[in-house]
């Protein structure tokens, strides 16, 4: 079993280019996409009133052009002429009117809903950033998680041991202390430091 | 030879691109600088937009336009009358004419502001129609954006709590065993 090496977690040569690439395309949507999207919509809010005029000025030519290129006498002498133009020439003006805000209307709804789709997308963007962050943090924590938990069972194991070597210790000074009222030759002593200290007692080093 | 060897480029361009070197940063920095530029950029119009809900422009052009049709029209009027030198009527029929324009004028005003109101409330309830959708998406969005911010927390809160009971668990069971080993 070999130690994990860190190249082993490098990024591919597809997750680079799909980096570097993603990377570029962003940079030129920033540059170039997004100035005109901004045009777009400041236009959009700009032109209101130009639009308008546009649409009342062929209006007002469409409607001049049909009630007053041929002025007679008849015309002239009639009572309602007058308000026949003017009630007509209104009109138009307003169809002219609602045509040129109905298009700027158009334009800053459409610009609006596309810069709300780029935020949209942050957003979708940023829900995923956030989804990231949370496994990474998971990651390193479970990860760290692991560590302690093999760190407690060495110690753990450790402390087994030493417990184990305190009472095999003991079990040997009490064995000896019987055997020492027995004759010499017939005493059975288990090989031991009577002077050891806990550390020697603990690793085990007290015995034999 | 395929049609695709004449298009296909000679040149590597993916390999001149510059590498990212911690992709997950730059995105999170990508997305930060995206929301700050749609405030920026945008937001103003956005405000701009849903603050023409009770618009009134067509009303008031077509009111100060109505005006102005009534004075081009006695414009015209008197030019063709000087044409046709008076067009032959007396002085009660121009005096006549006069009235009727007036009447005609104060007519086609209240007739053409009346329409007005009715196209500006088509246009701004269209508007609105368009608004709501608008306004739908970023509620949708924002309610994603917390769900996912929701459920990360949640996540984190529990695997906390976890790797707090394991820790506690494993203390715990490391105490015995070798308090065990003492004693047994």
């Amino acid at each position: 079993m070999s130690k994990p090496k860190s190249s082993d977690y490098k990024e591919s040569e597809v997750d680079k280019v799909n980096a570097a690439v993603a990377m570029a395309d962003k940079k030129y949507f920033r540059e170039n996409y997004l100035p005109k999207q901004k045009e777009f919509i400041e236009r959009s809010f700009k032109e209101e009133s130009g639009l308008m005029s546009m649409g009342e000025g062929r209006a007002q030519a469409d409607t001049m052009q049909a009630l007053t290129q041929n002025p007679n006498r008849r015309a002239v002498g009639a009572v309602d002429a007058q308000a026949d133009l003017a009630s007509a020439a209104s009109a138009q003006q307003l169809q002219g009117t609602a045509q040129g805000l109905l298009g700027a209307r158009s334009d800053q709804v459409a610009g609006i809903k596309s810069a709300n789709q780029m935020a949209s997308q942050t957003a979708a963007g940023l829900s995923q950033a956030s989804k990231i962050a949370t496994t990474d943090t998971l990651n390193r924590a479970k990860a760290k998680q692991t560590r302690n938990s093999a760190l407690i069972g060495a110690a753990t194991k450790l402390g087994v041991q030493a417990g184990a070597n305190y009472r095999g210790y003991r079990a040997a000074e009490i064995t000896n202390k019987g055997e020492a009222g027995k004759p010499a030759n017939e005493q059975d002593l288990v090989p031991m430091d009577s002077g050891a200290g806990l550390f020697k007692i603990l690793t085990g080093r007290g015995l034999g | 030879m395929s049609l695709y060897d004449n298009m296909r480029s000679r040149q590597d361009y993916a390999g001149q691109l510059q590498g990212v070197q911690n992709p997950d940063n730059a995105f999170a920095g990508m997305l930060r600088q995206d929301y700050n530029d749609y405030i920026a950029n945008f937001r103003q119009y956005e405000d701009k937009l849903l603050g023409m809900t009770d618009d009134t422009t067509l009303i008031d052009r077509s009111r100060e336009n109505a005006e102005k049709q009534a004075e081009i029209a006695a414009g015209v009027q008197s030019r063709n009358l000087e044409r046709y030198g008076g067009g032959g009527l007396s002085g009660a029929q121009l005096q006549e004419q006069q009235k009727s324009a007036q009447r005609g004028n104060q007519l086609s005003l209240a007739g053409t502001v009346n329409n007005a109101r009715v196209q500006q409330r088509e246009m701004n309830q269209s508007l609105l129609q368009e608004l709501i959708g608008i306004g739908q998406g970023v509620n949708a969005r924002s309610l994603e954006g917390l769900g996912t911010a929701a459920q990360g927390a949640v996540a984190r809160r529990g695997a906390y709590k976890q790797a707090k009971a394991n820790y506690s668990s494993q203390m715990t069971n490391m105490g015995a065993s070798i308090l065990a080993a003492f004693l047994i």
